[in-house]
């Protein structure tokens, strides 16, 4: 039953699951083995129904830094693997990439780069440490960004996702400009932020397990489409006197 | 590259930047029939030209632009009827959007940004302004119905805001600072007389990224606006494979790896062919 993870800590604290990146040596990077790890972790966390609620972060310094590109030119098996679900979009980082429905909350507690910006795109709920920042390099790298910017620019006002994308490594946006667009609710000093994450956890692991995966559910198809009610409602009709 | 002689705009290339100045300052910048047709002009020419990297759109005198040139459309019998059928076709080519303009485009908001002038606010990747801008709209306030700008800022910033504007019309402004909260603008500059040097900066800043990592970004991005989250990550997924195996994808690492700065492919001007597929 148990797993045995080399780059990622899957713990518990009571009715909260925490899922944390453990490369603090490199940035939280993902290598090939955290791939597995990850994929293997969010099953873990998301089939175990003393798990309600599940806080997402990292070790040391970094959040996340996206894809170690360094250790993947390696690893040709990885390198293609990965390469293959890039490109049909099947990818297996994050809580929505792996199917699981119960309230994830992201407790970014430092820089946040690149591919990194998945797990805050994909997250329900965002903190960040004041420390914090979100950068994404991969214009400054000859890299197009997509996935990430676009799960960004659907939860958030556009412009200053634009300017992220754009800007690359030119530029940082801080916790205190994230919070003020609402890519993240709550800013706390490092020391608080941990617990702060548990604290607003384990109030929303107060509700019915049922009801939260729901409306997760609802929530975030309602990001699938353009219209409001499910059929369109039409105005036919009613537009003019 | 030599660009075209405009009455009503101005071009001009600082390094890699490429600046689109309105130029009708006696007018507040308002747009007549000529200066729609030479925006089209405008940014074929700064879209073509290799050396632009990164396009800077602002404006001479107290405002950025105000929308429509009314007083042409009340002197002639027209009015907004010149512009039915374009409009009705969707064949709109004022704004970098229209033109399918794939660099990154900055507008600097210099002053006044009223009615029709979303539009160019709306289309943009990146908006700053000066502290004194303001922004408004007064389409209701003299019988026109606002929509197309209105609903381009409506998907990329808190809609209420929007609908607030184009129900209250002439009779409020908004702060450059209340368009700094709301995300609409991401930079705020002080004194004002300093707009043209900071958005200068900036646009350099973007200029030593990849053109074409940008160019396919920018695509995935506003494709993603027509779409729902999954169908736009699945449809931006091939843009993010058009880099794989791009020159600029070894030399940006290499660079890095250097400590130097990249030498990036520059964009391959495209034909009028491929603008325009389908017609």
């Amino acid at each position: 039953m148990s797993v045995t993870y080399a780059t990622v800590r899957v713990e518990r604290d009571g009715p909260v699951g925490w899922l944390v990146f453990d490369r603090p040596d490199a940035g939280n990077a993902m290598n090939a083995r955290m791939f597995d790890d990850l994929e293997a972790a969010w099953r873990e966390l998301g089939d175990d129904d003393a798990v309600r609620v599940i806080v997402n972060t990292g070790a040391g310094n970094a959040f996340q830094t996206g894809l170690d590109v360094a250790q993947l030119a390696q690893d040709r098996d990885a390198l293609r693997e990965q390469s293959r679900r890039t490109k049909h979009f099947e990818l297996k980082f994050t809580s929505r990439d792996n199917d699981v429905w119960k309230p994830v909350i992201a407790a970014v507690n430092g820089v946040c780069a690149g591919g990194g910006l998945h797990f805050v795109a994909d997250a329900d709920i965002v903190l960040m440490s004041q420390t914090a920042t979100l950068v994404d390099p991969h214009v400054s790298v000859g890299q197009a960004t997509v996935y990430e910017t676009i799960g960004l620019a659907k939860k958030s006002p556009m412009e200053p996702v634009l300017r992220l994308a754009f800007t690359g490594v030119h530029e940082r946006m801080s916790a205190a400009r994230a919070y003020e667009l609402g890519i993240c609710s709550q800013v706390e000093p490092p020391e608080r932020l941990r617990d702060a994450a548990q604290k607003l956890a384990e109030t929303i692991a107060q509700h019915p397990a049922e009801e939260l995966a729901t409306v997760k559910r609802a929530l975030w198809n309602a990001l699938e489409g353009t219209q409001r009610s499910p059929a369109g409602r039409s105005l036919q009709g009613r537009e003019r006197e | 590259m030599k660009y075209p002689e405009l009455e009503t705009l101005k071009l001009e290339r600082v390094g890699p930047v490429g600046w689109l100045i309105n130029n009708r300052p006696e007018q507040l910048n308002a747009m007549n029939a000529l200066m729609r047709d030479e925006f089209e002009l405008a940014w074929r020419a700064l879209d073509a030209d290799p050396e632009v990297r990164v396009i800077v759109h602002t404006g001479e005198g107290r405002a950025f632009q105000t929308g429509v040139d009314v007083a042409e459309l009340a002197s002639d019998g027209q009015g907004m009827e010149r512009y039915r059928d374009s409009v009705e076709r969707w064949d709109l080519h004022f704004t970098a959007w229209h033109n399918e303009v794939w660099k990154p485009v900055i507008t600097a908001v210099n002053g006044i940004c009223a009615g029709g002038a979303f539009h160019w606010v709306a289309d943009a990747d990146i908006v700053i302004a000066s502290s004194d801008a303001t922004f408004f709209d007064p389409h209701t306030s003299v019988g026109q119905v606002v929509a197309i700008e209105a609903i381009g800022l409506m998907k990329r910033m808190p809609v209420e805001a929007v609908m607030r504007m184009a129900f209250v019309g002439r009779y409020e402004r908004m702060t450059a600072q209340r368009a700094y909260e709301l995300g609409m603008i991401s930079q705020i500059v002080d004194p004002p007389d300093q707009l043209r040097a900071e958005a200068q900066a900036l646009a350099e800043k973007i200029a030593k990224n990849s053109p074409a990592a940008m160019a396919a970004t920018k695509r995935a991005l506003w494709k993603a606006v027509e779409l729902g989250l999954t169908d736009a990550c699945r449809a931006g997924a091939a843009e993010l494979v058009s880099m794989w195996g791009h020159p600029d994808q070894e030399e940006g690492p290499r660079a890095f790896a250097e400590k130097r700065e990249p030498n990036w492919k520059a964009l391959t001007p495209r034909t009028g062919a491929e603008r325009r597929p389908g017609g």
